[in-house]
């Protein structure tokens, strides 16, 4: 419990400084900071597998993901990005609003049963894997399939700005 | 009270022959040596009376302090013994001026880096540019928590070792991007993605072929991992993961990716000395600037300790008869050889181009090291015996001809035109 009073602050306020920040830069930090601070508070609880996977693939990949696009893609006008504010305020209530929907619905259905258990259930990562690859293949395959898509997508789009001389500046 | 109790202390570590702290009775050997420091914390605070809180607090630390001790020290032989070594190699003499054969020059160098004036440029961002070489030195250390170094000598037994410690690695690429982009200026950020393109492109290779191993040894622990070695082939060669056929192949794609990993030559693009000044680091001085060395080389220890966990056996003796010399022992004679290969290494490649060295990655690692999957597979249901050599060499083979051929058709005429050079 006390871990999660002292961590869930600092990940609210690394994502509000996300939002906030002026330079984007400045702001995939900040989000870096957030998701890795959720990652320690997964191992806090006992959940090292999941914490320590949040850790690789959204601080080394997905972080640095966010880095390299903006550096490629941005114009380098800062000031530009101030004055868009407005508008990326409705996109972003319109993303957040059905998240918290969900949430309050969530939570007025009661929580389940299953949090009362007890707060270190040292589930051993074969089990894991088991679960993943045995009971959740249909699911697990879907994803990949996803993501190979997702792959060619991308380096298709790549590979048609490549030639030019100018990248779009779309994001 | 606590005169006996210091007392007791003397007379056990004189006699080293063992005494009793709290419950627990301590037997000083050669197996337990790297342990004495966390064992005496233990029972210097359980003998005055700590809580059991701060008992346990001052164990891990005096366990983190031995690792970090033991490295530091490395460090700094191994910054002596690379100057040294690379002279040999090259005809020239190398430091010998700081104390006899130059073994004072560590020493030397840590003062010069001491004194120096840390310069931090107006243009780049203070807490940030701060901030980099930090977060360059603590997943080094954080990862050289983890490895096994002997039987007995493991600092943090960890059930998911491997994955703590490729995601600790991971933290390198922000620091390195933190360096570059608050530094404010051009080169270190040019330095920068160019490192970065680099560790992503190369920690693919590292992470597959260490996959390989954890397929057949069915855990993530590397203590398990090296359980899983143990044991020795007709009498007398060792059951390492190195001498199987799958083994070789993901173990020499391990090495060349840790190298490149941790950025030395042929693959020390990030610095590129004589094209981008000193890539990332530029903006650096003073201590800040051996710090990111520090990082380097902790985390070229910490490479080689996991190559050793996973291809050579780790602790593990290389003859049957050997058991008598502590395990640790062998840990850090082979951790010697392999970091002389990659000194040898550095030495005599060329550095790569950066075109060259992303090609490398993708069209021939990668493809390489997936292959070593299925291998793996075939190895582990025809026997691991003599069909799964003959079968595995052959699988393995036939790629491996066809991918190099295809990279060297690629690679060798002068597929890049210097536009400004000419």
């Amino acid at each position: 419990m006390i871990p999660l009073l002292i961590l869930s602050p600092l990940i609210l306020l690394a994502a509000l400084g996300a939002v906030w920040k002026a330079r984007p830069v400045h702001a995939a930090l900040l989000l870096a900071l957030s998701l890795a601070l959720v990652a320690v508070l997964y191992l806090t609880i006992g959940a090292e597998f999941i914490g320590l996977v949040q850790f690789m693939v959204y601080i080394g990949g997905v972080a640095i993901l966010i880095v390299f696009a903006l550096l490629i893609t941005r114009p380098g006008d800062e000031a530009a990005e101030l004055d868009r504010r407005p508008r990326s305020l409705g996109v972003g209530l319109a993303c957040v609003l059905p998240v918290l929907g969900l949430l309050l619905f969530a939570f007025s259905k009661g929580l389940p049963a299953s949090s009362a258990v007890e707060a270190n259930p040292a589930l051993p990562v074969q089990a894991l894997g088991r679960e993943l690859f045995e009971n959740s293949v249909p699911a697990v395959l879907t994803v990949g399939v996803l993501l190979t898509a997702v792959l060619i997508g991308a380096a298709l789009f790549a590979r048609e700005t490549g030639d030019k001389p100018e990248p779009p500046a779309s994001r | 009270m606590r005169l006996p109790a210091l007392i007791g202390l003397l007379t056990g570590v004189l006699t080293s022959s063992g005494w009793a702290a709290g419950t627990r009775p301590l037997m000083l050997t050669g197996e337990s040596l790297p342990l004495l420091p966390q064992h005496l914390v233990e029972f210097v605070l359980e003998t005055v009376g700590a809580p059991a809180w701060l008992v346990t607090l001052g164990s891990l630390a005096a366990a983190a302090g031995t690792v970090v001790g033991v490295f530091l020290s490395a460090f700094a032989l191994l910054s002596l013994i690379e100057r040294k070594t690379l002279a040999r190699i090259q005809n020239r003499i190398g430091p010998n001026r700081a104390g006899i054969f130059g073994i004072l020059q560590p020493v030397a160098d840590g003062i010069k880096m001491l004194t120096k004036e840390d310069i931090v440029p107006i243009k780049a961002e203070g807490f940030l540019h701060l901030l980099a070489p930090i977060l360059i030195v603590l997943p080094s250390i954080l990862a050289l928590g983890v490895i096994p170094y002997g039987r007995e000598w493991n600092p943090v037994p960890l059930e998911l070792g491997l994955v703590f410690f490729f995601a600790t690695g991971t933290m390198t690429e922000v620091a390195v991007f933190i360096a570059g982009w608050a530094s404010g200026s051009k080169f270190p950020m040019l330095g920068a993605m160019r490192a970065i393109s680099q560790m992503v492109s190369y920690e693919l290779p590292l992470i597959i072929s260490a996959l390989s191993v954890v397929m057949l040894s069915g855990t993530l622990s590397l203590t398990g991992i090296v359980a899983n070695q143990a044991g020795y082939h007709l009498g007398f060669i060792p059951a390492w993961n190195i001498l199987t056929p799958w083994g070789f192949v993901a173990g020499m794609v391990f090495a060349i990716a840790a190298n490149a990993e941790s950025n030395r030559c042929p693959f020390d693009l990030p610095e590129g000395e004589s094209e981008i000044v000193a890539g990332h680091m530029t903006e650096y001085s003073g201590f800040k600037y051996a710090l990111f060395f520090m990082g380097e080389y902790l985390g070229l220890f910490a490479i080689s300790g996991l190559g050793i966990t996973l291809f050579l056996g780790g602790w593990q003796a290389p003859l049957p008869g050997l058991d008598f010399v502590p395990s640790w022992i062998w840990f850090f004679g082979k951790l010697a050889v392999v970091i002389f290969v990659f000194l040898w290494v550095r030495g005599t490649f060329p550095r790569v181009r950066i075109d060259q060295l992303m090609r490398f990655a993708w069209l021939c690692l990668i493809p390489i090291a997936l292959l070593t999957l299925p291998v793996a597979a075939l190895w582990k249901f025809s026997g691991e015996g003599a069909l799964g050599w003959l079968l595995c060499s052959a699988v393995l083979a036939v790629p491996f001809i066809i991918i190099t051929v295809i990279f060297n058709r690629r690679m060798a005429p002068a597929i890049r035109t210097y536009h400004y050079a000419e």
